[in-house]
């Protein structure tokens, strides 16, 4: 076979795997999108109806009000049961067992902590004046059931929550047609007929026949995507119909009843169909009209990042097509055959590696441009992505100190003022380490020193024992009531010291302890660098005269250097990144003064749940640490030359 | 001249006592309190107003009565068992599976000649930069709310014998390439698979270095503590560092418990690391000196 028909063949094979690769993902994109449509409209039902009852009993006695949720629920086939809890009491409900309104009881614990939770969630939103906490739970564990609880209002004060459990089987109201490839598989046998009628070239990187089949790959994909998105579009419109039709016949419901006054005009909001925050969605109006407008803007924003996913598949798709042209995925086969072996070793440990090193490192890139937070991360991904808004709060807050008549204060919560103390942290400890090791180990390398080994076996304790139980025992050594520390400086009558109430005083309970645990790392590498320098070195240089000094600067520093340099580099990113001594000695105290990068990016991701600002700045620890990679490999093989 | 040296190692013993003080007075005063037989952090209790003397008495690390109570209670009253027993079962399974792991791996990148070795190798060596808390909250997510490995063995030892491969696959590289590879076509031309070398051959000579990557394997795991702490929620599924925290974390202060937990705990390890301190020694500075 010559090698025009053999790349012929690799271009038909090329366009038959790209076209059903990006056939398989768009449908399954497809498929995920409108499951969640799907979702969203049987949550969406079932809150607009909780809301609309909750509305209604706002300014009601205890009589009235159970007398209208019984109503409601009778007239509404949908509501299974309705319950209202205020404070300690039950009000209202339609379980004919309740025999409402009487007191909880113990078994009914829940609601009333879920009413506490939701009483706090509203605060926090109100106070804060953002909206943060979801203050609607829904639930749908048992299928074709949902349970939705609102909050119940009475006079315009926090009563309790009416919780609504909703059947949600019924019909669909997506009528639509059944999924058809028909179209997608002829024109793909069609273009791979086609393609065996081509004539490749093997000379020309690019050529007319290799973008006409490009071409044809994107014309596929395309048709396919379109078809499949005017179907997504029909169903986010019959879903708002839906809606907006038992919108209405619910509200002249309660229009009838006298409950409810039916709003005549489309100016005020629809307090009914709302979010999870309670903010009206605005997709229908008050009289149950739709406006157009909103409900294009609705599903251009729905499907913007959705698009770009489908463009991601196609370019994708393209890749692989020019892998089969270019005749790299033939070479990859052939590879792969020829080295099956080895291939074979290498796999489970490569899975490993991908599945659980690299994919949550891109994963956590990716989060770091989204405003992912404990509470909005049921959302669909489209909604959280915010660009590079969470880089610029980190690194373009300025904010610094404040100048007040009482002298500057410090902002802690500011990355300038973490990354200074890092640094400061870095810088301190490593010197500690390589004085007090270069020191000790100069000593130990005496010549006729006793008890050597002893010295050398007890110094090597603080690095044998687990640094998470040093950090605690520190902890406890510093106690300011009874520590010894604290002891120790009384028996000479000074005054004790509240070590973690004081910025620097904190500060240097953690220098204490790290600096205790990092020192036999340092004696022992410079040690063993130390014994492997020439004794007739220093003979000689003793029969020229030198004097010890010059020893030390000419003789034993220079030797030193290639083991010194590693060891300070490593122990650089060691300490860096030195977590547990923070965390567990000091824990930033006080304020968060003493945090380093990395318990700071621990505590925004852990205590306050947001997990995409953390991911963000361990992004912006990861950046730091590369530079600092890439500039000390400069150096080290600066040194490596002298 | 005799007597300037023995001038100046009095110098040098002052010096070196004085640290080996200092390198072993917490460790003293963790087993004065773990033998008090109390909870509280001072080892006395202080007379109203202490002079110098009481005061000398309650920093030095003897407890008031010796007594074995800590060490029996934390083992019966408290579920200190429970998580030594999860830190072993984690760590054990961790050991194993890292070592198989890294054993193939490492076995390939050694003896094989195959396209994408070189760029493997790197990866594993560029994995070793990222940053700790930003794998965090993705494993979170992945094991914890997708996997539903929260609370489970599994999901601890997965993540520490993946975290664990790159140092212990570069590890063994280094050693299987000093095993000659004459050893190997011998064996070939008798007959042998690869299968039966690698496991026949291959293991038992480098028995020294798979014994090192399985201490490393086991320490990753038996010392770590974020992830445990993250991974595993209720107290019945912690791991023993997890545990120790929680005696003396937050608003508990059992100095006791965990004194005589972190002897425990500790007396293992540090027992290996003394006894293997010149291979790990040699190990660190073997790339440095050339």
């Amino acid at each position: 076979m010559n090698v025009a028909e053999h790349l012929k063949r690799s271009a038909v094979l090329g366009l038959g795997v790209s076209i059903l690769l990006t056939l398989v993902l768009s449908t399954w994109m497809f498929r995920a999108e409108e499951g969640e449509l799907r979702l969203q409209q049987r949550q969406r039902l079932a809150v607009m109806h909780a809301n609309a009852l909750a509305l209604s009993v706002a300014d009601t006695d205890v009589g009235e009000t159970g007398r209208r949720v019984s109503d409601i629920q009778k007239l509404n086939p949908q509501i299974e049961s309705v319950i209202i809890v205020g404070g300690m009491q039950l009000v209202a409900s339609t379980r004919a067992e309740d025999a409402a309104p009487r007191r909880l009881e113990r078994e009914e614990k829940a609601l009333f902590d879920l009413s506490n939770q939701i009483r706090s969630a509203r605060e926090t939103n109100q106070g804060e004046e953002v909206v943060r906490k979801k203050i609607i739970q829904v639930d749908e564990k048992v299928a074709g059931h949902v349970v939705v609880t609102v909050p119940y209002i009475a006079h315009g004060e926090f009563a309790g929550i009416l919780q609504m459990k909703f059947n949600t089987t019924g019909e669909d109201v997506f009528g639509l047609t059944p999924d058809s490839y028909t179209l997608p598989l002829l024109l793909l046998v069609a273009a791979l007929i086609a393609g065996t009628l081509l004539r490749m070239s093997a000379d020309k990187r690019i050529d007319l026949v290799k973008l006409f089949v490009i071409g044809i790959f994107l014309a596929i994909a395309m048709l396919y995507q379109n078809q499949r998105m005017e179907r997504y579009e029909q169903m986010v419109v019959q879903a708002n119909q839906a809606v907006a039709e038992k919108y209405l016949a619910t509200a002249e419901q309660y229009d009838r009843l006298g409950y409810l006054a039916l709003a005549i005009d489309n100016s005020s909001a629809n307090l009914w169909d709302t979010d999870h925050y309670q903010r009206p969605l605005g997709l229908i109006a008050a009289d149950g009209s739709i406006p157009a407008e909103t409900q294009a803007a609705h599903f251009e924003k729905r499907t913007r990042f959705f698009n770009r996913i489908l463009w991601a598949i196609n370019l994708l798709g393209v890749a692989v097509l020019l892998m089969f042209i270019y005749g790299f995925a033939a070479r990859t086969y052939a590879a792969l055959k020829e080295h099956a072996y080895a291939y074979a070793y290498v796999t489970p440990a490569m899975i490993g590696m991908l599945v659980l090193v690299f994919f949550p490192f891109i994963y956590g890139i990716t989060l770091a441009f989204t405003d992912t937070t404990l509470f909005n991360e049921f959302l669909p991904f489209q909604d959280r992505w915010i660009g590079w808004d969470n880089f610029k709060a980190i690194l373009g807050d300025f904010n610094l100190y404040q100048n007040t008549p009482d002298g500057i204060i410090w902002n802690y919560q500011n990355f300038y003022w973490t990354l200074l103390v890092t640094v400061v942290w870095t810088i301190t400890n490593v010197t500690i380490g390589v004085t007090v090791g270069f020191l000790l180990a100069m000593a130990l390398n005496t010549e006729g020193l006793r008890g050597k080994a002893i010295y050398r076996v007890i110094l090597i304790l603080p690095w044998a024992i687990p640094n998470y139980i040093t950090a605690l025992v520190w902890r406890g050594m510093f106690h300011p009531q009874f520590g010894v520390i604290n002891q120790m400086l009384q028996m000479f009558g000074m005054e004790p010291v509240a070590w973690f109430d004081g910025v620097a005083s904190s500060f240097l309970t953690g220098l204490a302890t790290n600096g205790w645990l990092s020192f036999p790392f340092m004696m022992v590498v410079i040690l063993g660098a130390l014994q492997s320098i020439p004794r007739d070195m220093y003979e000689a240089a003793e029969v020229e005269g030198a004097n010890p000094w010059q020893r030390l600067r000419y003789i034993t520093l220079p030797l030193l250097k290639p083991t010194l340099i590693p060891a300070i580099v490593l122990s650089v990113v060691w300490t860096f990144n030195m977590f547990n001594i923070i965390f567990l000695v000091s824990g930033g105290q006080p304020a968060g003064a003493n945090e380093i990068l990395i318990t700071k990016a621990y505590k925004i991701a852990f205590e306050n749940y947001q997990y995409a600002y953390a991911a963000a700045y361990s992004t912006v620890i990861f950046i730091i640490l590369l530079v600092y990679g890439f500039f000390q490999t400069r150096i080290t093989k600066a040194t490596e030359s002298y | 001249m005799a007597d300037i040296k023995t001038k100046n190692h009095l110098l040098l013993h002052v010096v070196l006592i004085s640290f080996t003080v200092l390198a072993t007075y917490p460790v003293l005063w963790v087993l004065a309190l773990a033998f008090s037989g109390q909870q509280s952090v001072g080892l006395i209790d202080l007379p109203k107003d202490p002079g110098f003397i009481e005061r000398f008495r309650s920093i030095l690390p003897m407890p008031a009565h010796l007594s074995v109570s800590n060490f029996t209670e934390v083992w019966t009253d408290q579920d200190f068992g429970r998580w030594m027993w999860n830190s072993a079962v984690v760590s054990l399974m961790t050991t194993m599976l890292g070592v198989f792991l890294a054993c193939t791996a490492a076995y390939a990148f050694s003896r094989f000649r195959f396209p994408g070795r070189n760029t493997g190798m790197l990866m594993f060596l560029v994995s070793q930069m990222f940053p700790g808390t930003l794998m965090l909250i993705p494993l979170f997510i992945i094991i914890v709310k997708w996997l539903e490995l929260g609370n489970t063995y599994v999901g601890l030892v997965i993540v520490y014998a993946t975290t664990a491969i790159p140092f212990c696959v570069w590890m063994l590289k280094g050693y299987f390439d000093t095993i000659p590879y004459d050893i190997e076509e011998s064996a070939l031309i008798d007959g042998a698979s690869r299968l039966t070398i690698f496991w026949r051959i291959i293991l038992p000579l480098a028995k020294p270095a798979i014994a090192i990557t399985a201490l490393f394997s086991f320490m990753t795991a038996w010392n770590e503590f974020i992830l445990a702490s993250i991974f595993m929620e209720s107290e019945l599924n912690y791991t023993a560092p997890v545990g120790l925290r929680f005696f003396v974390g937050g608003f508990s202060s059992q100095w006791g418990y965990f004194a005589a937990g972190s002897v425990i705990v500790s007396l293992p390890v540090v027992g290996l690391f003394l006894h293997l301190q010149k291979y790990l020694i040699s190990g660190l500075t073997a790339g440095s000196v050339k």
